[in-house]
């Protein structure tokens, strides 16, 4: 009888460890999918940074040019002599 | 990943059901406004069929800030389930079923994390496209409009200068080509106006023959063209070195007749060339080189002018052998010299000369 109940207190210890060893398992698993996630995240963050910075540069020149143009604009028509050709 | 539960009881079976339904409830929540919105989207975009693009950026604004929503309600859900687990797992006494279902929950809540993420950077990437798109194609437009204004801005610059041009741009002639003042073309087209636009210039180029012929006076006190005229000379020419000596000479018949033809004055004046080496007088020498560095300075310019100088040196370094010759070639040279002035300028000329 005690040999048996040192047997099956020995499954138990080996079944707990066994499922001990799924939980690390999964933790692992789950703490790197966090991992991921957090790394897509940062990239995310860094290229939409660099999309809204190309993007307020491009706009700012657009703006620039338009101010130009509206300015060059307003001259022709300021001096009406320009387009009696 | 089964639990090693053998023999379960009822109550534990209900309070980890309950387990599972809240833990279930807390992921679905996130489920759950997922689907609203995917419903809401759904019926929106079949049902209401949004006529311009207003409306239907409209609604993906929509979309996008209840995504946005949900990922910040995402965190206090995830907070409140680990909270819940945590309490029922030291209060429960079947912690297997508590540890599998919190499995399943972090399984479920890592993939629709992941999910929206996904959607939301899907939706802000394809945003952001978008705009830059809109940009790149306002810059297109910009450029067309500034290419244009360019091409405006050539055709006014080459039509002001070709106006500006046609003001000041005159058209120059050679002397001989340009008529005395008072008379025009026979076409009509050149005018006097534009003699007269080059007459300070030919004021210059009168003086400068003015001052060749007092020069040529100057240095001549017995003038060939008075003996050719008047074989006596007269004593007033040798008491004003500066004056013209011939005018004594020349009557008015004569000026009359250079008037009509001032040919014939070139022909009296070449008397005066042909008599020039046939002075013994040691101011010959001078007399022959002066003239000719006053015709140089003032046709220095011309080639004929130049070559009938050459002429002009030849023919005094051979005055002695052909004496027959000089008279042509200096006849040439006057001949150029008055030619150019077959205008009123020449009667001023003659005037001046009858002057003196």
């Amino acid at each position: 009888m005690a040999r048996a109940g040192g047997i099956t207190n020995a499954v138990n210890v080996g079944i707990a460890v066994q499922a001990d060893w799924e939980n690390r398992e999964f933790i692992s698993h789950i703490s790197l999918n966090v991992r991921q996630l957090f790394d897509f995240l940062v990239q995310f963050e860094a290229t939409t940074k660099s999309k809204l910075a190309s993007l307020n540069e491009k706009l700012d020149t657009l703006e620039r040019r338009l101010e130009l143009l509206e300015v060059q604009v307003s001259t022709a028509t300021a001096n009406p002599n320009l387009f009696k050709t | 990943m089964q639990s090693p539960i053998n023999s379960p009881n009822l109550m534990t079976e209900r309070r980890l059901r309950n387990i599972s339904f809240y833990s279930s409830s807390a992921h679905s929540n996130l489920n759950h406004q997922e689907m609203e919105t995917v419903n809401t989207s759904a019926t929106l975009a079949v049902l209401l069929e949004p006529a311009n693009y207003d409306e239907i950026a409209m609604q993906q604004s929509l979309l996008f800030s209840d995504s946005l929503k949900d990922l910040k309600n995402l965190r206090k859900q995830l907070y409140a389930a680990a909270e819940y687990f945590e309490l029922s797992y030291t209060n429960e006494d079947k912690k297997h079923l508590v540890v599998d279902t919190l499995k399943d929950y972090a399984i479920k809540a890592v993939v629709n994390t992941i999910d929206h993420l996904g959607a939301v950077s899907s939706k802000v990437n394809d945003l952001l496209g978008e705009k830059v798109n809109e940009v790149s194609e306002t810059e297109h437009r910009v450029s067309c409009i500034k290419q244009r204004l360019s091409t405006c801005q050539g055709c006014f610059d080459h039509e002001g200068l070709a106006q500006q041009s046609s003001v000041i741009n005159i058209p120059k002639y050679h002397k001989r080509y340009i008529l005395p003042v008072g008379e025009t073309m026979q076409g009509g087209i050149r005018t006097k106006s534009k003699y007269q636009g080059c007459s300070l210039e030919d004021e210059d180029d009168w003086h400068e023959f003015k001052n060749a012929v007092r020069a040529t006076i100057k240095e001549s006190p017995v003038s060939s063209f008075r003996k050719g005229r008047s074989p006596s000379p007269s004593p007033r020419a040798s008491h004003q070195p500066g004056s013209f000596a011939f005018t004594g000479a020349v009557t008015r018949k004569d000026l009359e007749k250079r008037s009509v033809s001032p040919r014939k004055f070139s022909l009296l004046r070449m008397g005066s060339l042909t008599s020039r080496p046939t002075t013994p007088n040691s101011r010959a020498s001078s007399r022959s080189t002066t003239p000719n560095s006053v015709v140089r300075q003032r046709f220095a310019e011309s080639p004929k002018s130049a070559s009938m100088r050459i002429h002009s040196d030849r023919d005094r370094y051979k005055e002695t052998d052909q004496k027959n010759q000089i008279p042509s070639k200096s006849k040439r040279l006057l001949k150029a010299l008055l030619s150019r002035r077959k205008s009123k300028k020449d009667e001023l000329l003659y005037t001046y000369l009858d002057e003196y």
